[in-house]
């Protein structure tokens, strides 16, 4: 019923061989380095399409790590869900590959370490083995943000850098208490026995202590106070890369534990109750917000807010609306912080920008849109089916939910509209805001392709995301494919 | 958002958010401290239920052939976990290589050490390189490991450059043995891929006991201790030596 496919190591493997080869030749040859970290991503896309073709006609893939069956060894498990998001993160690494004087050895080999982890992260089905893989994607991110050599990005990386770290302790001391009520690291092993083991005010500690680890990535409150400062600082591209894809990685992570570990009404609360502060002090934040670059990171943490309010709803249908709004919001932000690197500065300075760029001012109209949720754009679908899976499972916490997105959703447009009305300003004569380059729009440019796109094959995307959700819904499936084979 | 106290003088305003900021982290540290206890005391110390480190410890040396059973977990049986952590201290260097690079450094720093530690230093060498590769290469055998070892091969480099700053440290080759050390590892993984699965162990069990055994988890050993000890020691090379020998 689940197929053995031992392949699945290739895109941890890939980048991590690309990553301690690049430093070797970077010192020779400095030019050469951004070059053949593009050909390591692109093979471990390339492999990473392979397997999920292979994952989308035969069903979910396991592989035990050196032969050790679980749940003595480490799994690697890959379902759609996990493809989709390995997909996305390749993707995301080669369009936001480093450039200028950004592409020497040094980023380059992080980008590489931030693929392999994040790979890793998302396809192991064992607590330690996300641990450790989440601590590589938070190094390396914690270099990417002080990549840019300026001192405002030295100060951002390393109070990011200790707030990580205080993070990742207290997600290993939840490991370690799951580990002392249990006796197993194995998320599959864990799903039959924490349902009984891991009860009462122990467990939702446990719980509690592991988002608080990976909540810094997936920028829940209160853990996100790094996210403006950082995304601010660093380099336009490590922003579209880690508020895009990467904090949608630690995410579904979480998803996964509410999932296999942790299935009872606690932690769906404490998810709820992060979602609605997230959104709340996330759209409030954005509303306020001099420049455009703080705007978006603050409406990053709003966004994220929601993706939890959806997963906070048990059910399928809850996890579908999460995977739908979070894989748009990895397409449509990426788009913004490429646009506001441009446009740096307070927004009234942008004026007439119509005039000037008339290309990239449609592409915002575009993505501001979506992102409020207009239909038919692909955001509106997000936002629907987040409504649906509510008004199927109501109770007084889903109806909290439903109202703080709609007034978030208002907030949204207001500061959205307020921007797109200075870039119409009239009586401007243009020539006073920063024109675009094609080689700096060009990947906003391709996102936004994405998403219109997405509008036409709306339909077939809809009914794989709800496959999607089924499969990844279904613990007790998950832990037979991979405990039960008969070996 | 101005505070209420938006009339005070700045410095005394900052002097009192300081006490502010001592008492609040003092309360959360108490408070955490609390929270931690009643937690660990909810779980029972010396009874926690051990299926799979039963499991482990029952069959972990007939199937790896390695007599420190910490080496069969670490090697084996976790082996993903030990290239994770291997590729975290590499990221980590590479991170702070990065932001290192061409930063000054203070005067301080650059100072030589008294007359016995320089000599004592050289005179160190030898016997920590032949330490550290003992214990790397028996880290299947005894307590020890490639871990270890390499920290201890990382001191036999560092101690001569902590005595005397200037002294040459080559990177070029702690860059090349860091770099091919990490991919012999990758690479005994996916030859595992032959046999069944990444990281599959190779060559057999051998004789227990014997320092040819194992199959491949000493080779593994191996690269970790050549990576761990080139990381370390271009790390600290590039915080106290290199830039004052130029300078």
């Amino acid at each position: 019923m689940s197929q053995s496919l031992p392949a699945i190591i290739y895109p941890v493997a890939i980048p991590l061989m690309g990553a301690f080869l690049l430093p070797i030749g970077a010192r020779r040859m400095a030019e050469l380095a951004g070059l053949f970290g593009r050909i390591v991503v692109l093979l471990s896309f390339s492999t990473s399409l392979a397997l999920a073709v292979s994952i989308w006609t035969a069903g979910p893939a396991v592989s035990a790590m050196g032969g050790f069956a679980a749940p003595l060894g480490i799994v690697f498990y890959a379902d759609r869900l996990a493809m989709l998001f390995l997909l996305a993160l390749n993707v995301a690494v080669f369009l936001f590959w480093p450039r200028g004087q950004g592409a020497k050895g040094g980023p380059c080999t992080l980008m590489l370490a931030l693929l392999a982890g994040g790979s890793g992260l998302i396809l192991s089905g064992d607590l330690f083995n996300i641990f450790v893989f989440y601590e590589i994607t938070a190094v390396a991110s914690y270099g990417l943000a002080a990549s840019g050599r300026t001192h405002a990005g030295f100060a951002a990386a390393l109070r990011f850098l200790i707030l990580g770290s205080v993070g990742s302790s207290l997600m290993l001391i939840g490991i370690a208490l799951i580990y002392a009520r249990t006796g197993t690291l194995n998320l599959a092993d864990l799903s039959r026995i924490a349902p009984h083991a891991l009860t009462g005010p122990v467990g939702l500690a446990a719980f509690i202590l592991l988002l608080a680890g990976l909540g810094v990535k997936a920028e829940l409150v209160p853990l996100n106070t790094w996210v403006p400062e950082v995304y601010g600082a660093a380099p336009a591209r490590v922003s579209a890369l880690l508020a895009g894809v990467v904090s949608k990685l630690a995410m579904v992570v979480a998803l996964r534990f509410v999932v296999q570990v942790f299935p009872g009404d606690g932690a769906h609360t404490v998810l709820l109750v992060a979602g609605i502060l997230g959104v709340l002090a996330g759209e409030l934040a954005a509303w306020r917000a001099g420049s455009l670059m703080e705007t978006f990171s603050y409406s990053s943490i709003a966004q994220l807010g929601m993706v939890a309010l959806a997963f906070s709803i048990s059910g399928a249908a809850g996890i579908a609306a999460g995977i739908a709004l979070a894989l748009h919001h990895a397409v449509v932000k990426p788009a913004f912080f490429m646009l506001a690197a441009r446009w740096r500065g307070p927004v009234g300075g942008l004026a007439g920008a119509v005039k000037d760029s008339p290309l990239a001012v449609w592409l915002f109209v575009i993505l501001s849109l979506s992102i409020i949720g207009i239909p038919p754009f692909p955001g509106f679908w997000a936002k629907f089916l987040f409504l649906k899976a509510a008004f199927a499972a109501p109770s007084a916490g889903v109806w909290i939910a439903v109202f703080v997105m709609l007034a978030g959703t208002v907030v949204e447009a207001a500061y959205l509209f307020r921007a797109v009305l200075v870039f119409f300003a009239d009586g401007e004569r243009g020539g006073s805001t920063p024109r675009f380059a094609f080689a700096q729009l060009a990947p906003a440019l391709g996102l936004g392709a994405v998403l219109l796109a997405a509008m036409v094959f709306i339909a077939p995307l809809g009914a794989s995301i709800s496959g999607m959700a089924d499969e990844a819904s279904n613990a007790a499936a998950m832990a037979a494919r991979v405990l039960d084979r008969g070996e | 958002m101005k505070s209420a106290g938006g009339y005070a003088p700045a410095r005394i305003r900052g002097h009192e958010r300081n006490h502010g900021k001592t008492v609040a982290s003092v309360l959360f540290l108490g408070g955490l401290g609390l929270m931690l206890f009643e937690l660990i005391s909810a779980v029972p110390f010396g009874s926690a239920p051990m299926q799979v480190g039963q499991a482990i410890a029952g069959e972990a040396f007939a199937r790896t052939g390695a007599d420190n059973i910490v080496t069969a977990i670490l090697l084996g049986y976790r082996g993903l976990d030990t290239l994770g952590e291997v590729t975290i201290l590499f990221t980590a260097a590479a991170a702070a290589g990065m932001v290192l690079a061409g930063a000054g450094r203070g005067e301080a720093q650059g100072q030589e050490a008294g007359f016995i530690f320089r000599t004592a230093a050289w005179m160190l060498f030898p016997f920590l390189l032949v330490l550290g590769a003992y214990i790397i290469i028996h880290g299947h055998l005894t307590p020890g490991g490639g871990f270890q070892g390499g920290a201890i091969l990382a001191a036999a480099f560092f101690t001569p450059l902590l005595a005397s700053p200037a002294s040459p440290f080559n990177h070029r080759v702690a860059i090349l043995v860091e770099g091919f050390a990490g991919l012999v590892f990758v690479v005994i993984g996916l030859a595992g891929l032959a046999k069944g699965a990444f990281l599959t162990q190779l060559l057999g069990t051998g004789t227990p006991g014997a320092l040819l055994s194992a199959g491949s988890l000493p080779v593994l050993y191996v690269a970790i201790g050549l990576k761990v000890g080139s990381e370390l020691a271009g790390l600290m090379a590039r915080v106290f030596g290199e830039g004052s020998a130029r300078s």
